[in-house]
């Protein structure tokens, strides 16, 4: 049973790593892992804010603001994902069309 | 198991699903479960537009959650088989609003 | 069957993950729990206009903020052989443990309510314009978009 119910990921592994968390309604945030609990409850340090664009709000820009050490919520995280490693690339999909 | 008036009866047979963001799934239920999460077999999506007609997208194997689910709907095949959707016409469903 | 069995099954394998928000995820499933929290690996995240792509090296998402999974087709064939097994190596029916005692005024009938029901909040307004996602292999192209 506990087995079972544990949760999919171990966050453990992120600690005093860099972590970037999506939240329900649209904010993104990252920083350092500095702690967490089994509700997914977040310490971040140094948080950062990638701020949205004003017209739609779902679009995140390369603008920031700065949080400094935060907790995010556990029910309002939505996705979590190392920052190391993480990259805009251009699209990875294009295939010959109507081939 | 009581499941009541449920989605058993439906197993193997090719539903219509509407999701709450307006699209229509069409393909076999393969599995339910409580929280209304549905597998969908070999299923497709119907484009609907005033413009042209009906477009199909293949999808495959779905697992839809039950949240994002508005309506389940058993699809009777001989009628469906009798549509020309390449003619059909219709607006694309709203999302659902929360 | 049961989604959350396919799913399990689905453990190793490439699939789609579309988000409520719109956004979209491919990578391999590393694993999932009952929750439908899930966990991929080697992943491209796709906004929801289908216009920009990340990649990272894995990420975690929270079961109820997905919209649909799109599992490779043949990972339903494995459920089936896997549910047969589990099935045989299973205690035959009757041993199990009662199911408590039941009770004979029927004034409450109320049931304790086990479920755990998500406290959580949902996003509002799921996305509209669906952009590309672009498929796996041939299944579906770039951009639809639904041209309101």
């Amino acid at each position: 049973m506990s087995g079972r119910k544990e949760t999919a990921l171990d966050l453990a592994k992120f600690v005093d790593k860099g972590v970037q968390v999506k939240l329900t309604g649209g904010r993104q945030v990252s920083g350092t892992l500095k702690g967490y609990d089994q509700l997914l409850n977040l310490v971040l340090d140094e948080a950062i804010e990638f701020l949205r664009d004003p017209d739609d709000p779902l679009k995140t820009t390369d603008q920031t603001r700065r949080l400094g050490l935060i907790v995010c919520r556990g029910t309002a995280v939505m996705l979590v994902s190392p920052t190391d490693g993480t990259d805009e690339i251009a699209n990875p999909f294009i295939q010959p069309e109507g081939a | 198991m009581s499941t009541g008036p449920g989605l058993e009866s439906l197993v193997d047979q090719t539903i219509s699903v509407i999701t709450n963001d307006g699209r229509n799934i069409v393909g076999i239920l393969k599995g339910f479960d409580q929280a209304t999460n549905i597998i969908l077999d070999e299923s497709h999506e119907r484009v609907y537009s005033t413009k042209e007609g009906v477009q199909q997208l293949v999808l495959g194997l779905y697992i839809i959650r039950g949240d994002n689910i508005s309506v389940v709907g058993e699809l009777d095949e001989e009628l469906d088989a009798n549509l020309d959707l390449s003619k059909l016409r219709a607006h694309p469903l709203k999302p659902v609003i929360h | 069957m049961l989604p959350l069995s396919l799913l399990k099954t689905a453990l190793g394998h490439p699939m789609l993950v579309e988000l409520k928000n719109g956004e979209t995820y491919n990578g391999h499933l590393v694993n999932c729990d009952t929750w439908m929290n899930i966990h991929l690996r080697e992943v491209i995240c796709t906004s929801k206009d289908g216009d920009r792509f990340w990649r990272m090296p894995e990420c975690y998402i929270r079961g109820n903020t997905i919209k649909y999974l799109r599992v490779p087709d043949e990972v339903i064939d494995k459920v089936q052989e896997e549910t047969n097994k589990s099935r045989s190596d299973r205690k035959p029916p009757g041993v199990g443990r009662g199911r408590g005692r039941g009770r004979e005024d029927g004034s409450n009938t109320q049931s304790k309510g086990i479920g755990r029901g998500s406290n959580d909040n949902k996003v509002p307004g799921g996305g509209r314009g669906r952009g590309g996602h672009g498929g796996r292999g041939g299944g579906r192209g770039g951009g639809r978009g639904r041209g309101a």
